[in-house]
């Protein structure tokens, strides 16, 4: 027993092979499971729409090709160096505000939101780029004001928070022009979270996030789209054919799911019920089929990522990598908010927001973004290693 | 740890950032709590809410599909069917998921609802062609395809289930649903057929469309002919289409067959002949009641003016009125042969006791009992052949008035017979201590109480076995109850053959006789009283109750005719031929071996005036 407790905490800890192999696999089980169900959640829709051709494999091929693009695209940002993402990352971040603005000119508009560029083969959606690229940006910030996040007050103010708010000010303002709430709630998170780590005054944050959550609610009230998704998901109930419908389904789906759910493909409310099964309410359908067994499954791995992640950065730190620390743990921020808040709108527990189940839902770029983010997250560890056994990097 | 020393420096100069482990623990753990709510969630969805969930889901997905029970079959004696049902197609739609299109605009192909609650655009063209289909005129059906009712809060909505049109054959049913329009079903009903039509109308009565029983054995034992429906609970995609069932389906438990002891051709025989006698007597109506006389069952109950339960015309109530069990009329003299047989048992009286009916009145507190003939001394039997007023009443009058009351209870006067018919009158027999002599002198001979001819053919069960009364039942028995016992059997005899002295020249019932059979009856000729309450209007019911063959009686007839209004209004020209038919015709069906000569008939000479009786 000790022995068994002593193995799968050396699995936990980074152990001597080259990369994360519990991380790895860990990862290649959330994606191959997403796969299994991203077929499973869309053959109904996709056989009775005319869009899909009928065709019930429509998703499953998509989803199954951006996978492959996903895991090469991956393999190759593994091979990449950190310090090479650290170079280019203000380049990087200037194209992907680039096409944010690009994405308001030219964008495809689908449900009220301009969110994908038409690439012919296929469609981009910049804003799940701009989530990696705002993990990459905001630890080579951070990093570069390294001198004013613990100085006085009014540096810290100005020179180390005052460019980061404007910079996002500018980002989240193109974000929510989409709109796309989902992807700016993330992208905060991911900024303020790595001023956090960075060292930024605690105290002062406090008053930020203060300040964050006024301006969060601000939004809120003037806009009467985000208030009916914000009232609509406080009770479903009330309105269950309107504003909850899409929230009572899936709260439905999960009730029907029990313990162990109705079984792989039995599921209902995937059958034209519950609008968005394949992307966004992906988790319901997942609850319903496999129940709360399944559903513990996918937040105990998503979990284990982040943990992973954090852990990943904490060995940095160790090693003096302060640019891979804060990365690493900047993409735990992001796959930790983005999976939570996901989770949270299927459980009805956070207003609809349009944010995808990070690896596993539906979504060629999102699946594309995640694995290259996967890639950097295994090379920063990875680097960990060969600063431990020795070699410089 | 390797690099050049100068490049190190620099390192450290630059990045002054010592990562504090608290915040990373902070977030992680913040993070970590969040994973933790979200099991904490799914738990309580999952596993302590979900009934509520899965009660919500089936509330937009479950649907309980009815699934009819063959309602059971009616049979006679024989096992004719005398109603059946078949299966039939209702079209209904739902004019919640259907929205009409003004005339020119097409519903879009590959058109998609956006939601469950997103009607189907139908064209005016559809319209027609299902108003075609269904036989109806297409503004018709767009009304009711645009119905709209008030909910129950008040808010007017589009209901969600209307028929178009029911009881369609299964042909056509399919033709409409081959044009395949959204919102248009189809269900399975049952449609009642009476292969008899008017002729067990009233005792087997009708269902309305919804297949419920509204009149004769229909209702009252809608029970046992319903059966029970079993149903199916399925789960539907949002298009409508059954994906599983969820609930065992229960299958629908059909109807029993009822086995009536109506006999198909007796009570054709016995409609027939009534119609005739009600129609050649130009009577406002009439009934007749076959019953056998060892068992106490119905073998055939009609009534005229009668109705097609197969029309689903409305029906007037008059028509449906079920005279021979709901209508009351006052006996007359047909209540003779019951006073007599009681005064024979009080001991009082032997047949040939003579009374005096003197010139044929008797008055009697300012009211004259009359006869039509004056007789003078008269047997007991004579009494009864000639049907006297006078004779009757004097015999009635030296009995004990607590003694008669007895006797007429016991028969089933004042009690309703208990067929099991809705409805059924029981008559008036007033309690003994309020008789006055008058009225206990009019009751002898059948004035001032009131009977159904139910009752009657019931009381005359007395004379046809031998003294004994059982209870009238219109199923068919395996075997007869056991009788109780009114009379002795040597006086129930003796009233008997006097009773066939009536029908032969000499007594008032001579139409009555058949060819090769004995019969034995009584006529009756009452005044109705009039709506101010006494007997000044001309007004008369017509009856003859009786029995054959005398030698051992198989069948009780009681024919009534109301109101006859044409040539003669007397029981013995207006009944008697009817009872004589149906006998006949009766027996010879039965088989019932002659038990007279077949030139039995006893005619009234030529030039000897036919006896008739005034009540």
């Amino acid at each position: 027993m000790k022995q068994l407790f002593y193995q799968a905490l050396s699995r936990v800890r980074p152990s001597m092979s080259a990369y994360d192999v519990a991380l790895t696999w860990a990862v290649l089980l959330l994606v191959c499971f997403g796969l299994v169900m991203v077929y499973s959640a869309s053959i109904a829709m996709a056989e009775v729409d005319k869009d899909t051709g009928f065709r019930s494999t429509y998703f499953l091929i998509r989803h199954g090709i951006f996978l492959v693009i996903g895991l090469t695209a991956g393999f190759v940002a593994f091979n990449i160096p950190t310090k090479t993402w650290q170079q280019y990352a203000p380049l990087l971040f200037i194209i992907g505000v680039a096409l944010l603005v690009l994405v308001l000119i030219h964008g495809r508009e689908v449900n009220g939101s301009r969110r994908w560029l038409s690439l012919y083969v296929i469609n981009l959606q910049p804003s799940e780029l701009m989530k990696f690229i705002v993990v990459l940006y905001a630890a080579d910030y951070t990093v570069r004001k390294a001198a004013f996040m613990g100085g006085d007050f009014v540096s810290s103010i100005t020179k180390g928070l005052l460019p980061m708010l404007v910079v996002m000010l500018v980002v989240g303002g193109l974000l929510l022009l989409e709109p796309d709430f989902g992807a700016f709630a993330v992208i905060t998170a991911i900024a303020v979270g790595l001023l956090f780590l960075g060292g930024f005054d605690w105290r002062l944050f406090a008053g930020l996030i203060g300040l964050l959550a006024l301006g969060f609610v601000g939004l809120v009230v003037s806009s009467p789209y985000r208030m009916q998704r914000v009232l609509g998901f406080l009770d479903p109930w009330q309105d269950p054919y309107g504003k909850g419908y899409q929230l009572s389904h899936s709260l439905i789906a999960f009730g029907r799911g029990e313990w162990t759910g109705v079984g792989l493909g039995a599921s209902v409310e995937k059958l034209s019920y519950l609008p968005e099964a394949h992307t966004d309410f992906l988790m319901a359908i997942i609850a319903e089929e496999l129940g709360f067994v399944g559903v513990a499954l996918v937040v105990c791995l998503f979990a284990f990522i982040v943990f992973r992640a954090f852990m990943i950065g904490v060995q940095a730190a160790k090693l003096d990598r302060t640019y891979q620390a804060l990365v690493a743990q900047g993409i735990g921020i992001w796959f930790g908010v983005q999976s939570v808040i996901n989770i949270g709108v299927n459980m009805g527990l956070l207003p609809t927001k349009g944010l995808t189940l990070p690896l596993l839902s539906f979504g060629g770029s999102g699946i594309l973004a995640n694995l290259i983010t996967i890639g950097v997250l295994l090379r920063v560890d990875y680097e960990n290693r060969q600063a431990l056994r020795g070699f410089t990097t | 740890m390797h690099a050049p020393p100068n490049t190190r420096a620099r390192q450290r100069y630059a990045q002054q950032l010592k990562l504090e482990r608290w915040r990373v623990w902070f977030i992680v753990g913040g993070l970590m709590a969040l994973f933790g709510a979200l099991i904490a969630r799914g738990f309580y969805l999952q596993i302590l809410n979900e009934g509520f969930l899965q009660q919500q889901g089936e509330a937009r997905y479950a649907r309980t599909l009815k699934l009819e029970a063959n309602r059971g079959m009616i049979t006679d004696r024989n096992g004719d069917p005398l109603a059946i049902s078949t299966p039939v197609q209702s079209i209904w739609a739902s004019p919640r998921s259907i929205k009409l299109l003004p005339s020119g605009q097409r519903r879009p192909n590959g058109w998609e609802p956006k939601d469950e609650k997103d009607p189907v655009p139908m064209s005016v063209d559809e319209v027609a062609k299902l108003a075609k289909l269904l036989d109806m005129p297409a503004k018709a059906v767009a009304v009711r395809l645009g119905a709209s009712r008030k909910g129950a809060e008040g808010k007017t909505a589009q209901p969600d289930f209307v028929w178009l049109r029911r009881h369609m054959a299964p042909q056509d049913a399919k033709k409409v649903l081959d044009l395949n329009l959204p919102g248009i079903y189809a269900q399975t009903e049952f449609r009642r057929f009476y292969p008899a039509g008017d002729v067990t109308a009233h005792v087997i009565g009708f269902t309305n469309i919804d297949g419920r029983g509204q009149e004769g054995f229909e209702l009252t034992r809608q029970e046992q002919l319903s059966g029970k429906p079993g149903s199916r609970t399925v789960i539907r995609d949002r298009r409508g289409f059954i994906v599983e069932d969820i609930s065992t389906v229960i299958p629908p438990k059909d109807g029993e067959t009822l086995t009536l002891s109506i006999d198909r051709r007796i009570q054709y025989l016995a409609y027939r002949e009534l119609k005739h006698a009600v129609e050649t007597n130009n009577a406002l109506g009439g009934g007749i009641v076959v019953l056998d006389a060892r068992t106490g069952e119905v073998l055939a109950l009609a009534n005229v003016p009668s109705y097609n339960p197969n029309s689903r015309a409305r029906i007037d109530p008059a028509r449906r009125r079920n005279r021979a069990v709901t209508d009351l009329y006052e006996p007359g003299s047909t209540m003779k042969p019951i006073t007599i047989a009681t005064a024979l048992e009080s001991g009082k009286f032997k047949p040939s006791t003579v009374i005096d009916t003197g010139a044929g009145a008797m008055g009697m507190a300012g009211f004259v009992i009359k006869d039509t003939h004056g007789y003078g001394p008269l047997s007991v039997e004579g009494v009864l052949v000639k049907s006297s007023n006078v004779g009757t009443a004097r015999i009635g009058l030296q009995l004990d008035r607590e003694y008669l009351w007895t006797y007429y209870n016991a028969i089933g006067f004042g009690q309703p017979p208990r067929t099991g018919f809705p409805g059924e009158a029981s008559g008036r027999l007033r309690a003994w201590k309020t008789w006055r002599p008058v009225e206990q002198a009019t009751m002898s001979y059948g004035y001032g109480l009131s009977v159904s001819l139910m009752q009657m053919a019931r009381a005359y069960q007395v004379f046809a076995t031998d003294g004994e009364i059982r209870p009238i039942t219109f199923t068919k028995l395996v075997a007869p109850p056991p009788g109780k016992r009114v009379f002795d059997p040597a006086i129930a005899r003796e009233v008997r053959l006097m009773m066939e002295k009536a029908t032969q020249p000499g007594g008032t019932g001579t139409r009555a006789q058949v060819v090769g059979y004995r019969v034995a009856g009584k006529t009756g000729t009452a005044k109705k009283l009039s709506a101010a309450g006494d007997y000044t209007e001309k007004r008369y019911v017509g009856s003859f109750v009786g029995f054959a063959p005398v030698s051992d009686p198989r069948l009780i007839v009681a024919v009534m005719i109301d109101e006859p209004r044409g040539e003669s209004y007397y029981g013995g020209t207006v009944a008697s031929p009817a009872f004589s038919a149906v006998v006949a015709g009766s027996l010879r069906m039965l088989g019932v071996p002659p038990d007279a000569p077949t030139d039995n008939i006893l005619l009234p000479g030529p030039d000897e005036p036919e006896v008739r009786e005034e009540t």
